[in-house]
């Protein structure tokens, strides 16, 4: 009897321990790439938005304005979002996006390109650091208004 | 001593849970990248064909334009390890007729499809699920002013 109990205990143990690291696992993938696919959307929302966004460029302020403005798009899946609005993804935040735009020889942008520059996931067994991933890049269709300034 | 009708109880009951934990563990890796390529192509044609549709401007070479437009394209599937290949691009002035070549270069619409994006699938496979699983993916944009229709 007493050694019956003792093998259930130590099937118990390893059964538990593989089951453990599956659970654990699966949370930890499952999470991760939901997240992963959480940035996708994203930065493709970002890139849809920079491509068709007026570029105004009277200054370099009014450049950085439109930066923040796809950033927010990113981040919050609004260019202007209300105060305390939430990210799309837990601990996301603007100044993990990179907005960059290629030039063409009369300074118009003809591409620009949405990327994260780095973005950890807290998988809670396990943490995921992604760098300049996912990144997309549209051709630029928007109007391009080298002397207007943004509102 | 077990009784001789409760030994190998654990032994079934472990590759039964095995087997269990084998398909959550599917359902979240490989449906979860199943999932993420499927959103990575999707975004690949849109800017692909926006890319494409920029570029055409009612010309031979407008349209050999679209073309490298799209192959510059520095996207890539599979949390962003692998390049899309075998992309199509089609052009139209209906959008009903496609046609890779056009004879009439009058062509106002392209379209870009990725066809090639399988994902190896790792543990489902070992609970009677594919090997592999595609995930194409298709875009159609418009020229003046260029814009997404499908």
């Amino acid at each position: 009897m007493k050694r019956e109990r003792g093998h259930a205990m130590l099937e118990l143990a390893v059964s538990a321990a593989v089951m453990v690291s599956f659970l654990a696992g699966t949370f930890q993938f499952g999470y991760t790439f939901y997240v992963y696919n959480q940035l996708v959307t994203a930065v493709g929302n970002g890139g849809r938005y920079a491509a068709m966004r007026t570029y105004r460029a009277a200054s370099e302020q009014d450049i950085e304005k439109g930066r923040a403005a796809i950033r927010n798009m990113v981040v919050y899946g609004d260019s202007r979002p209300v105060s305390g609005a939430a990210p799309v993804v837990a601990n996301f935040s603007p100044d993990q996006v990179d907005v960059e735009w290629t030039k063409g020889e009369s300074g118009a942008p003809e591409w620009v390109s949405v990327s994260i520059r780095e973005f950890t996931v807290d998988a809670v067994f396990a943490k995921f650091t992604f760098r300049g991933r996912p990144g997309v890049e549209f051709p630029f269709v928007g109007r391009y208004a080298p002397t207007e300034h943004e509102p | 001593m077990k009784a001789p009708g409760r030994r190998g109880f654990v032994l079934i009951a472990m590759s039964i849970t095995m087997l269990l934990l084998l398909a959550m563990l599917g359902l979240a890796f490989d449906l979860g990248r199943v999932y993420i390529a499927r959103n990575e192509a999707q975004v690949f044609t849109d800017a692909a064909a926006m890319a494409a549709a920029s570029r055409l401007d009612g010309t031979a070479p407008g349209i050999e334009r679209a073309r490298q437009a799209v192959a510059r394209l520095p996207m890539k599937w599979d949390l962003g390890t692998q390049e899309f290949t075998g992309v199509v691009v089609e052009f139209s002035s209906d959008g009903t007729k496609w046609e890779r070549d056009p004879k009439d270069a009058g062509a106002t619409m392209a379209r870009v499809t990725a066809p090639n994006n399988s994902v190896d699938i790792w543990f489902l496979r070992a609970v009677g699920g594919p090997n592999v699983f595609t995930v194409p993916a298709r875009s159609v944009a418009a020229s003046n002013p260029v814009r997404l229709t499908q």
